[in-house]
């Protein structure tokens, strides 16, 4: 591990922090390494309590440890709990992911919302201006993710920010920042991938074999043409409830366009037939 | 294929669209078709100035119902902020926006100026007929994702049998009645055609096609059909008897609004399944469960 990495783990040292978000400004993201989370949750609370989200109810889900279920308008960082069968001497084994945004290269909510709310900034991350957004709910049907939602009293569409007032100050987001272990780490985005891939040579290496990234770059997942909140996974996609290949929607809405085309023309034949085939 | 799914929570976010975006698209298809014929029929005074008043009368609810679907209403003209081809949606406002007052000018101005602007509607309603079904389409959503060639046609000729449906409603001479006879059969056939063209395009994944085939969805889906189905064989005979004509007429409207709110309910059921995503995807990629 490098200094700068170490450096997660010192929370009061604000001087490095502002140093390595000075060097990152351009692109950055999340690089959530599923094998070390604990499922402590610190990271969906550290995101309620920095961005003010309201509460989701106290709801008993029966779903192991996960009470918070899916991402949604008011849970930006959700913490999934898969108990799987196992080896002799154990019951079952732990998977734990913190799911977060994935502030796709192709977003899919970007090029579906028709007010301009949603935007890339200057982190090459997505956010919705809550001040332009009119809660028409085009994203929501359109992130292969299931990410974004709108929050029902108040009619807007809200996902993860990815902290983007603590990145204007120079901050590390306040997920990132409350975990413990590593799991989430912030960071520049083509640094984060060498790091990744690190730790897939490591695993592998250990004899983990099943590790893998997951939307690390464009020729992992052409859907979305990359993701820039990636993850290490243990298992496919889908024992996580991620999707295996997500698709962005403007990848195949040509053949739509164009069956539209055909349809206007046959409509404006229709008509016109109608009226000169009359007796 | 692999059948694991967590909890059985859904993955994607199902559509938050209340009855008034199916009703918009019913109504902005009944407008576009009906300006479309409006503008066809340039020797039929009578029938061109009802199809006028129809287009306007269907944009003004399709508007409304719009706006009140909004979570922000009163930020309804942020539409108009950009530009996003990217968009349908935003592509559809624009193409509203230009729309809108021809639409309006054809409906209530005089002669000289309705004229032109019904020709106008008439260009601008042939993609307005449409475009809700590549609106759809461009989703995650599976149960119309798939259906990406057949609901743009779907969605047309669903336009032209409610705008012929509703047309027929009223008092025509023998002429106009043929007319709008011809033309609802063509919508009605077509209807009826680009929904087994879409039955057949999501059929190649058993869980994407499920909606229309199980359930509430299902039920719309056969329902709206059923009533297309007995409007087009109202409207078969040459002979005019006016109670036979608005009763098809009625049908026809039926079946012209439930197949749009059948699509509508089968996206929310696809959206609840995360077996119709997982299993589309797999498919698609007809990768192994080791090629992750």
């Amino acid at each position: 591990m490098t200094a700068v990495h170490n450096n997660c783990l010192c929370g009061s040292n604000a001087r490095n922090e502002r140093v390595r978000t000075a060097q990152t400004q351009r692109k950055v993201g999340f690089f959530t390494d599923t094998t070390v989370c604990i499922g402590c949750k610190a990271c969906e609370v550290a995101c309620k309590q920095w961005n003010q989200l309201p509460d989701d109810g106290l709801l008993f889900s029966g779903m192991s440890y996960d009470n918070t279920v899916h991402l949604g308008a008011s849970t930006w960082r959700h913490v999934a709990f898969v108990e799987r069968p196992m080896v002799e001497n154990t019951k079952f084994s732990w998977l734990l992911m913190s799911d977060v945004c994935k502030h796709c290269r192709t977003a899919a909510c970007l090029d579906a919302c028709p007010t301009g709310s949603i935007i890339r900034t200057e982190f090459d991350t997505v956010f919705v201006q809550p001040d332009i957004c009119n809660g028409c709910g085009y994203c929501v049907s359109a992130c292969p993710f299931g990410v974004i939602d709108r929050r029902e009293d108040d009619g807007r569409a809200w996902k993860c920010t990815l902290c983007y007032d603590r990145l204007d100050a120079g901050m590390t987001p306040a997920c990132a920042k409350a975990c413990p272990t590593e799991s989430i780490q912030f960071g520049d985005i083509d640094e984060l991938r060498a790091r990744a891939a690190d730790r897939v040579r490591e695993l592998h290496q250990a004899g983990v074999t099943d590790a893998y990234l997951y939307g690390d770059s464009r020729e992992a997942q052409p859907g979305t043409d990359g993701l820039n909140a990636f993850f290490l996974l243990l298992d496919r996609p889908e024992v996580y409830n991620l999707p295996p290949h997500p698709v962005a929607p403007r990848k195949t809405i040509a053949r739509s366009w164009r069956s539209m085309a055909a349809a206007s023309v046959a409509l404006a034949v229709t008509a016109v037939v109608s009226v000169l085939g009359r007796k | 294929m692999s059948d694991v799914t967590y909890y059985d929570v859904p993955v994607l976010k199902a559509p938050v669209w209340k009855w008034f975006i199916p009703a918009y698209f019913v109504a902005g298809g009944i407008a576009g078709a009906s300006s479309t014929l409006g503008a066809a029929a340039r020797d039929l005074p009578g029938l061109r100035r009802r199809c006028r008043r129809l287009s306007l009368v269907a944009l003004s609810v399709g508007t409304a119902a719009l706006i009140a679907d909004l979570g922000r209403p009163s930020r309804f003209a942020n539409m108009l902020r950009v530009f996003r081809p990217t968009s349908p949606m935003s592509m559809g406002s624009w193409l509203l926006a230009a729309y809108g007052p021809a639409a309006g000018a054809a409906a209530v101005l005089p002669d000289k100026i309705a004229d032109p602007a019904g020709i106008v509607a008439g260009i601008a309603g042939l993609p307005l007929t449409g475009y809700t079904g590549v609106l759809t389409a461009a989703t995650a959503v599976p149960a119309w994702q798939e259906a990406g060639r057949s609901l743009p046609v779907l969605f047309t000729a669903s336009g032209i049998a409610g705008a012929a449906s509703l047309l027929a409603l009223g008092d025509h001479n023998d002429q106009e009645a043929a007319v709008l006879r011809r033309f609802g059969i063509a919508g009605k056939v077509g209807e009826l055609a680009a929904s087994a063209a879409l039955e057949r395009e999501v059929g190649a994944v058993p869980a994407v096609a499920r909606p229309y085939k199980e359930g509430r969805s299902a039920l719309l889906w056969r329902l709206a059909h059923g009533c297309t189905t007995i409007s087009l064989l109202l409207s078969l005979p040459r002979k005019r008897a006016r109670r036979r004509e608005q009763a098809g007429a009625l049908a026809g409207i039926a079946g012209s609004f439930l197949v749009k709110v059948a699509v509508m309910e089968a996206g929310k059921a696809s959206a609840d399944d995360p077996r119709a995503t997982f299993h589309l995807q797999r498919a698609r990629n007809s990768d192994s469960l080791d090629n992750r």
